[in-house]
């Protein structure tokens, strides 16, 4: 099913109703889980992901303890649901796609937290990808944030992600940017996921897998980081609220 | 099977030997403060996927976290024998009978009665930590299926017609590390996510191609309800129960595990009732299993007797030890139960739970309580 560009440009609107500097409904829960050390549930869209995060602690016996060179070492695992998507699959644990995004997560993490705090330890980041439409790895990195944060483990700023995409292939003109794709979308479009450290503009984690003109680059790049920022907000908004509610659970 | 790692608790013998003997006392004392058949208390919730047919959370108190996501999808049925003629089913795949026309017979078959098939639903279950072919996920799963599996309620409701039927995919997902034994869990989130799914309405009639009403108004429970609200029958639920002595203590918490003298998983479901029928439920018991319990691989104490250091001999060989062991039942000395389960105690358990204002009618009833 081809996105009809062709209404795209009559009305500006989108698929979903949306224009095309507009993010989805972001909502996120903070501590969902009691066994975990830190817990999280964000939903972006129709995108759901549940993220756990078990550590600092000492590593599974028989895979070396802890990271190496003082520094804490960090795991992640992706798990797709087998529901979370229009079909029902099950997919294999050496799945490539879940493998590479699980590399991307340990990269971007590794850079972020202060490992170096918590030599010989490892940091289990488990992530269950309930429902699946779209920015599935700024879903995963905004889960993940949260989930860490709620666990206490200092990282040097929020790691906050976004997509943002084009709305044509074609060497025309008129093609415009278009912020945090859903699943349909992102079928045809290309698209960027940018992932930025703060409320700077110090871009942490930067992926794009599919083709697009140079020239288009660099407004996808802006669109994106400033759908970080809208997100970043949104994000410590939450965890806010969450720390006002500690506190207030403390007192009273 | 043995739990194996997931509920080891590290507790040295003379806690479990505490703990041990105050559940045998009459009432038992449970860490915790509960009564023998009292649970405790925890967080459900359903329908939290759009894109599944079914689905539901639920939190114990512990922190365990399970969710259960069901899809449905339509499968070309594989034409089976004899079908027609005397509506037996042998459930054999007649893969090299030619598919014949069906003229012959008038469509009197065309009922779902009987033909339901158990290959039309597939469980699986996800532990962290656990790969798919490890042996707890697939003890866990084949209990859960056994109890499914056991009416023909649910497998005939999954027929469409003669050469479609919904293939039900029961996705379990325990999110969190399994801290006790998560059979109770898992069942219950089980339970309520078959209670909440729907499957669309069929439009098409007798054995063309489906096709179905997009209105998701309009979709069936796969649990039908009655007019009055409530349902025709539900999903069965598997219940842990334990013993120690003769005191029976129902959602063992895994402190309690440790110290179990036998451990049965029993699953029972609300038998179907008629519409007009007000009189009550009744209900059936599926099936029992026992489940080996963990308090036989703790460590057990050592009593004066066998220690040299309070003027004891100590045993020569460990075979002279459990000898001695088995001779001397010193009170206050942990020694993890040997041996079966009388069978009067497992009758006590089953009309524990199965009678009127039972057990199992109270956990229904609260399952009831957070329905759609």
């Amino acid at each position: 099913m081809p996105l009809d560009t062709s209404t795209y440009a009559l009305s500006l609107l989108r698929l979903d109703g949306r224009r095309w500097n507009e993010l989805r409904r972001i909502h996120a829960q903070i501590s969902t889980q009691a066994a975990a050390d830190g817990s999280a549930y964000l939903e972006m869209g129709n995108t759901k992901v549940i993220c756990t995060v078990s550590g600092p602690s000492e590593g599974r016996r028989g895979q070396g303890q802890g990271g190496e060179g003082g520094k804490a070492r960090i795991e992640v695992e992706v798990n797709l649901a087998g529901f979370a998507g229009v079909e029902r699959k099950k997919r294999a644990r050496g799945d490539r796609r879940i493998a590479e995004l699980q590399h991307t997560l340990t990269q971007a993490y590794t850079s972020t937290l202060l490992t170096h705090l918590y030599p010989h330890s490892t940091i289990l980041i488990t992530l269950h990808i309930l429902s699946l439409d779209g920015s599935l790895l700024a879903a995963t990195l905004n889960a993940a944030t949260l989930a860490l944060i709620d666990a206490g483990i200092p990282m040097s700023n929020y790691l906050v992600a976004c997509t943002a995409g084009s709305t044509s292939f074609e060497e025309s003109d008129n093609a415009d940017p278009l912020l945090d794709l859903n699943g349909q979308e992102e079928q045809e479009l290309p698209f960027v996921t940018v992932g930025i450290l703060g409320d700077g503009d110090k871009v942490s984690v930067l992926v794009m897998e599919s083709r697009v003109q140079m020239s288009r680059l660099e407004t996808m790049l802006v669109v994106a980081v400033d759908g970080c920022k809208r997100v970043r907000e949104i994000l410590d908004g939450v965890v806010r609220e969450h720390g006002r509610n500690m506190v207030e659970g403390a007192v009273g | 099977m043995a739990p194996a790692a997931t509920s080891q608790v590290l507790l040295s013998p003379a806690e479990l030997s505490f703990l041990h003997s105050s559940l045998l006392l009459q009432p038992p004392v449970r860490p915790d403060g509960r009564a023998p058949n009292q649970f405790r208390p925890l967080v459900a919730e359903t329908d939290i996927l759009p894109g599944a047919n079914g689905s539901a959370r639920i939190c114990f108190p512990d922190g365990t976290e399970a969710i259960v996501g069901i899809k449905a999808e339509v499968e070309k049925s594989q034409w089976r024998a004899n079908l027609s003629e005397d509506g037996a089913h042998l459930g054999t795949g007649g893969g090299d009978v030619e598919m014949e026309e069906d003229g012959g017979k008038p469509q009197e078959e065309a009922s779902s009665h009987g033909n339901g098939e158990m290959s039309w639903i597939e469980l699986s279950i996800e532990i962290p930590g656990f790969r798919d072919d490890d042996p707890l996920p697939i003890f866990l799963a084949a209990m859960l299926s056994e109890g499914l599996l056991a009416g023909e309620e649910l497998k005939d409701r999954l027929w469409i017609n003669r050469r479609f039927h919904w293939k039900l995919y029961i996705d379990i997902l325990l999110l969190s590390p399994p801290l006790s034994y998560p059979l109770p869990l898992l069942s219950l989130t089980t339970h309520l996510a078959l209670l909440s799914s729907r499957i669309p309405k069929l439009k098409s009639e007798q054995d063309e191609d489906p096709l179905f009403d997009d209105d998701w108004e309009a979709s069936l429970y796969l649990y039908p309800k009655l007019p009055t609200g409530k349902r025709i029958d539900r999903p069965p639920i598997t219940l842990l129960v334990m013993a120690v002595g003769s005191n029976i203590i129902f959602d063992p918490s895994k402190e309690e595990l440790a110290v179990a003298e036998a451990v049965l998983a029993v699953s029972v479901r609300e038998s179907q009732r008629r519409e007009n029928d007000t009189s009550g439920r009744r209900l059936n018991l599926l099936s029992i299993r026992s489940v080996d319990s963990p308090s036989r691989l703790t460590p057990s104490g050592v009593p004066n007797t066998m220690n040299t250091a309070t003027g004891g001999s100590a045993p020569v060989s460990s075979q002279d030890a459990v000898a001695q062991r088995e001779s001397i039942d010193q009170k206050g000395v942990w020694n993890p139960p040997r041996g079966g389960v009388k069978r009067a105690l497992i009758t006590r358990i089953i009309k524990l739970v199965l009678e009127p204002n039972g057990v199992a009618q109270e956990v229904m009833d609260g399952l009831n309580g957070v329905e759609v």
